[in-house]
């Protein structure tokens, strides 16, 4: 088989305890219709399962969606996971309501950008294929 | 339930193995996740891999592992099914893999893969894994790196291997092809009469399924599908089953296993077993290198020119297509 060019593929999870998936819903579908292939794993995820999931997709992205307040624990706990798990190169972004203040500690952590409200598709688009792996 | 007792001698006679896969190396999930997307992305690696695979088959695979293909239309839950059923078999101690197909967008080439909402996630079990497929571009509803993943999983010695696909009705019978067993899954409003004499997924599944027999009307859908299906020559079971309130679900993996076995035991219309996959990924990459072929053939100008000299006369058709293809028919 020849060779073909793929999709970036980008995992959308909601880690921990809020419902509130409108903001993710709305995500997964605007990359989609930007070209890439994105897996929703749904609401009330826990860590473990976010990265077991984005091990077994073998995605380039994992997009954290929060609300709850939990973030400077939780979205760690991800990338943590992640690099335990020797994927060393999945690029991980966060949305949601996440004060400034708590920017800094979370970039430290490994997570490249935030996106609040008022980030459009494009601008997250043009980050995820500017920064994710190449293959 | 049909056949119940064959049903429950046919689940006893498989033999789990909750264990190392066939080679006896421990299950590493990051290393069959790079290896699927290695062959989506095809070339070399893709061949490579796939060879490997089929020679850890050769060297010792479970006769007992089945490749069920689930199909039906959208809302028919068929991923609340699968995760029913992957549940009992890993009670059972059978290690349980899905993979998940859903379309790409023709336009965009992206695609929203959300089958995993209805999965409820384990982590720490390794004898469960799943994998969310993109068509591709293929134009299918089956993705033309189906048979290949599902070989990869093969030989990482998974009993039980879930193949979901669109719900694309009559349109796809791609999954027949590769799949030793066909589950249709429908809904209780659907399948009339009519529809179930219909040529299509209900003549190519080996077994049907009511499911959300906790509805009302289920019972009559699964009458009329068997009125229905009366007429054919062999007329597939229709069972019910309600994954929401994990009624019938034992019954079904019990059919599912009697079906398996019987069509594996069936040589009258070979490629039998893994066979199948294997031939599945051959046509797969034999269309993928026509597709290509016809593209090159378009983008240089030598379709346009074919078609100049169709159309005036100087070139029969057949010969056109020689001139594309090479020679043969």
């Amino acid at each position: 088989m020849s060779e073909r060019s793929v999709p970036i593929r980008v995992l959308i999870a909601k880690p921990g305890l809020d419902g509130h998936d409108r903001g993710a819903k709305v995500l997964a579908r605007g990359l989609r219709d930007e070209g890439f292939e994105v897996i929703y794993t749904g609401i009330r995820r826990s860590t473990e399962a976010i990265i077991a999931a984005a091990i077994e997709e073998d995605v380039d992205v994992v997009g954290l969606s929060i609300l709850s307040g939990a973030h400077a624990t939780l979205l760690p706990k991800v990338v943590a996971g992640l690099r335990a798990a020797g994927a060393n190169d999945v690029l991980v972004v966060a949305g949601g309501i996440i004060p400034e203040e708590d920017r800094p500690g979370l970039a430290a952590a490994g997570i490249t950008a935030v996106f609040g409200p008022g980030s459009t598709i494009g601008e997250i688009a043009t980050h995820l294929r500017a920064h994710a792996r190449r293959r | 339930m049909h056949d119940g007792a064959d049903a429950v001698a046919a689940a006893d006679a498989v033999t789990p193995s909750d264990g190392p896969s066939s080679s006896g190396e421990r299950f590493d999930a990051r290393r069959l996740a790079q290896a699927i997307s290695a062959v989506e992305r095809g070339g070399s690696e893709a061949d490579a891999l796939i060879a490997a695979a089929l020679a850890r088959l050769a060297a010792g695979a479970s006769a007992s592992q089945r490749v069920v293909g689930v199909t039906g239309a959208p809302g028919a839950g068929k991923s609340s099914l699968i995760a029913a059923l992957s549940d009992v078999a890993r009670a059972a101690g059978r290690r349980v893999a899905i993979l998940a197909v859903d379309p790409s967008s023709a336009i965009t080439g992206g695609a929203l893969l959300g089958d995993r909402v209805r999965i409820d996630e384990r982590p720490d079990d390794p004898g469960r894994f799943m994998r969310s497929i993109a068509t591709r571009g293929s134009g299918r509803a089956l993705s033309h790196t189906a048979a290949a993943a599902s070989l990869l999983v093969e030989a990482e010695g998974f009993d039980l291997i879930f193949i979901e696909t669109v719900g694309a009705g009559q349109a796809d019978l791609g999954i027949a092809r590769l799949a030793d067993l066909v589950l249709l899954v429908e809904g209780p409003e659907g399948g009339d009469e009519v529809q179930a004499m219909k040529a299509g997924l209900l003549e190519s599944a080996q077994l049907i399924v009511v499911n959300k027999s906790d509805r009302p009307g289920a019972d009559r859908a699964a009458e009329r599908l068997r009125s229905g299906l009366s007429l054919a020559a062999a007329a597939p079971p229709v069972l019910l089953a309600s994954a929401a309130e994990s009624r019938g679900i034992a019954e079904l993996l019990a059919a599912i296993d009697a079906a398996a076995a019987a069509r594996a035991a069936d040589t009258s219309a070979p490629p039998a077993g893994r066979l199948r996959r294997v031939a599945a990924h051959l046509v797969a990459a034999a269309e993928a290198r026509l597709a290509s072929r016809l593209e090159g053939a378009e983008s240089s100008g030598a379709l346009a020119a074919l078609a100049a000299a169709i159309a005036a006369g100087e070139r029969p058709l057949e010969g056109a297509i020689d001139d594309l293809l090479g020679p043969g028919r």
